[in-house]
């Protein structure tokens, strides 16, 4: 629990959660709640910043998330937050070229759209500055407004006006006073949640980021997911655009990170240029990798091979057709001697000429012993003379054995 | 004699005056002791690693004994199990206790002995019912032994009923205990065995096959029957003469005549398991084989090739000695005839098979 100022608000029982708390827009407060209502923020801009020195807060339910204490069951609403302190910040004009545009310590924007900002600012300007720190080159690093100063420099702006932040303004802080600006008005996106958590890193313990952290970013607190998310940033750009797009799930793309960087690019082309469902990319990725371990080969030499190949390149089928064929294939070669059985099964039904609408169903994977007949019929009489087709068919007796005598390979 | 390194006691309230808790605290004088809390939650780090290192006292509530957690869908031997622990200090990858505890660290109940008197009553409940008993579902039947003393009062109890055996199954060659005891009758002991190579990459910190079987031979030789476990038969290429290997080593070392069963079973799992197992043993190559879900939701190989495992070792072990009592583990009846050519047909005749192998090893 961090130490802080406690705020002692009345309220009745009934009364929505709703309270006027006043604090600085950038104390160091940890409490990571959203300081004003998102739809203010949304029609100031797409990447502003929290300006007001005091700010209706309106505290949903969902606020039970944020906040690092609130007590029910009395009528006392407690937040914790730390001491208050009064940003202090001063305005000046600032080259764009002054400003290092490289992603850095406290970026958290990735695989973004600028066009809808560049349409905002061409219009009206840039209504919040960004929040600059000078660096050791008497340059400027970024600490909020990443996006506005690239739309301007976009837009041939060649200065604009930016809140410069004291020297001594502690990074970490830094770091989550563009956290907050972020969380109180858009979704970040898997790839920029792996980012801040990463940037955390260098100021807290994997603990604290677990326990104060990950449920802000709506992330379950485990160490495996925190070490996914971290994970993603040395991912390489493809990929981590698939990732932040959804296109690519990201459990898929925490196995694959372990892979040799071949593998990876491999099986992640194959999931990015035809549409899986996270799935099916899953069910196929533990197929492809149990194949070349079986193979003895790599998981890119398996995809190299030309099945798959001419499948991608088959202009005649759809996409849900390839990712069939391909899940055909890679079943065939995984599970060799149940795909044989299942042919032998299929043909030696093929052979016995059943009567139309009738169908005979194995076992599933011919586990059990029990087979299923299904004959459908619109009228007694046709049922009767199926079931009598049915008893002088030949070869009948043999229908439980068509798929046994396979050779395991 | 083997000793796995303990860092740590937890002594759950309750267990402190329990008569092994006391025993083994006087076996591990400048271990760390930590009291602890019956329903204090461990982290699941600790869970998900399974903490092999600490030991947990745990005055035991539950039952004892209990019904092997066989299933219906395949024809099970009825076995009984007793509850001595959970948990065991060696890793095999394979474990299936991976994905089935939520508790860590090795779990001694430390009351053992004190309910043994609740088993009494069970079994003389029953006194035309004979009750196939063992202790290395859970955990290894004599890994700890050198702290628990486990077989300084089960080998007495056990030896003085007249329907019960009790089997103590191990991958580890720690035999001191039984050896110095005097009690024989009634009493199993079992090997769990495998391929050399399916030890070396999976079954680690347990005895070579070798040692185990040395072992073995050391307990005939002390007038101990014997039984042989191969489970989980695991497919692999070359896993023939892993099998053969295997059988060679018995047949060089052991005399056949008092073993009184030989086990197969093949690699099954639980989905869930195989998520536990690929977390901690990144790499594993045990999942490569063709596996289908079986009837009880376990992943188990497409049956031929169940089969023809379970047929080529079988085949093997009747070259070598054609009364071992073999058996399948949770198989189905076509599965038992294709393999062995015949079949109990269901778990009531299973049981009896293997009643009367008791009757017969035990009676001579």
């Amino acid at each position: 629990m961090v130490p802080g100022l406690e705020i002692t608000m009345p309220a009745g029982v009934g009364i929505p959660f709703a309270a006027r708390i006043s604090f600085d827009s950038y104390s160091n407060s940890r409490i990571l709640s959203p300081c004003v209502d998102s739809n203010t923020v949304d029609t100031i801009s797409q990447d502003s910043t929290c300006q007001e020195e005091k700010a209706i807060v309106s505290l949903p339910k969902i606020v039970l998330k944020y906040s690092l204490l609130i007590e029910l069951g009395t009528i006392l609403l407690k937040v914790s937050i730390m001491k208050k302190r009064l940003l202090k910040s001063s305005p000046l004009h600032v080259e764009i070229t002054d400003v290092d545009l490289t992603p850095g310590p406290f970026c958290m924007s990735f695989n973004f759209n600028l066009e809808p900002l560049k349409a905002s600012i061409g219009g009206f300007g840039i209504l919040n500055p960004p929040y600059l720190l000078r660096n050791s080159d008497d340059n400027f690093t970024v600490v909020a407004g990443y996006r506005r100063l690239l739309a301007a420099r976009e837009l041939g702006r060649s200065d604009i006006v930016c809140q410069i932040l004291p020297d001594d303004f502690p990074p970490f802080e830094a770091l989550l006073l563009n956290l907050r600006d972020n969380l109180v008005h858009r979704h970040l996106n898997s790839v920029e949640r792996g980012m801040v958590l990463k940037r955390l890193t260098r100021f807290l313990k994997k603990e604290e980021i677990l326990t104060n952290f990950m449920h802000i970013l709506g992330i379950p607190s485990n160490k495996q997911t925190l070490d996914l998310f971290l994970g993603l940033e040395e991912l390489e750009d493809t990929i981590r655009i698939s990732v932040a797009t959804e296109r690519l799930s990201l459990r898929v793309a925490g196995l694959i990170r372990g892979m040799s960087r071949d593998d990876r690019l491999s099986i992640a082309g194959l999931f990015i240029c035809l549409k899986w469902s996270f799935n099916q990319q899953w069910e196929a990725i533990q197929w492809i990798t149990e194949i070349a371990s079986r193979e003895g080969c790599s998981i890119k030499e398996v995809l190299d091979e030309g099945e798959f190949t001419q499948v991608l390149k088959n202009h005649r089928m759809n996409n849900p057709q390839k990712v069939k064929a391909i899940v055909k294939t890679l079943k065939a070669r995984r599970f060799p001697s149940l795909v044989e059985a299942e042919g032998l099964f299929k043909k030696g039904l093929s052979n016995l000429a059943l009567p139309s609408r009738v169908r005979i169903i194995p076992p599933s994977f011919f586990e059990g012993v029990d087979y299923r007949l299904e004959i459908a019929f619109s009228k007694g009489q046709e049922l009767r003379a199926k079931l009598a087709e049915l008893s002088h068919l030949p070869g009948l007796e043999s229908v439980t054995d068509f798929w046994k005598g396979i050779a395991q390979r | 004699m083997k000793q796995f390194k303990i860092r740590r006691i937890l002594m759950e309230k309750g267990a402190e005056n329990d008569s092994l808790a006391k025993k083994i605290l006087k076996e591990l004088p400048n271990i760390p002791i930590e009291n602890v809390e019956p329903d204090e939650l461990a982290p699941r780090e600790d869970i998900e690693e399974m903490d092999k290192q600490s030991l947990r006292m745990i005055h035991f509530n539950g039952e004892f004994l209990k019904p092997c957690p066989g299933t219906r869908k395949y024809i099970c031997c009825g076995y009984q199990i007793l509850n001595i622990g959970i948990n065991c200090p060696m890793d095999c990858s394979y474990c299936f206790l991976q994905s089935y505890i939520n508790q860590p660290s090795l779990r001694i109940f430390s009351n053992l002995e004190y309910h043994l008197k609740v088993i009494d009553d069970i079994i003389d409940t029953s006194p035309d019912r004979i009750f196939r008993i063992g202790t290395g579902e859970f955990t290894d039947s004599l890994s700890l032994d050198y702290l628990t003393g486990w077989t300084d009062f089960l080998l007495p109890f056990f030896s003085g009923r007249k329907n019960c055996i009790l089997e103590l199954k191990t991958k580890t060659s720690c035999i001191k205990g039984l050896i110095k005891s005097s009690y024989r009758k009634n009493i199993v002991v079992a090997w769990s065995l495998n391929t050399p190579r399916i030890i070396a990459n999976e079954e680690h910190k347990t005895a070579s096959l070798k040692r185990r079987i040395l072992a073995a031979q050391e307990c005939q030789k002390a007038g101990f029957v014997l039984g042989f476990h191969f489970d989980p038969l695991i497919n692999y290429p070359g896993w023939e003469d892993g099998y053969e290997e295997a059988v060679q080593v018995l047949e060089k070392y052991i005399d056949p005549e008092s073993i009184i069963w030989v086990s197969l079973g093949s690699f099954r799992y639980m989905p869930n398991l195989k998520r536990a197992i690929k977390r901690r043993f990144p790499g594993i190559d045990i999942f490569d084989g063709e596996f289908v879900t079986g009837l009880d939701g376990k992943f188990r190989y497409f049956k031929p090739i169940r089969v023809e495992m379970y047929a080529k070792v079988s085949e093997r072990l009747k070259k070598w000695y054609d009364d071992l009592g073999l058996y399948l583990c949770m198989e189905s009846d076509d599965v038992w005839k294709k393999s062995l050519g015949w079949s109990p047909k269901n778990s009531a005749n299973l049981c009896s098979y293997l009643d009367n192998r008791v009757r017969k090893l035990m009676a001579e």
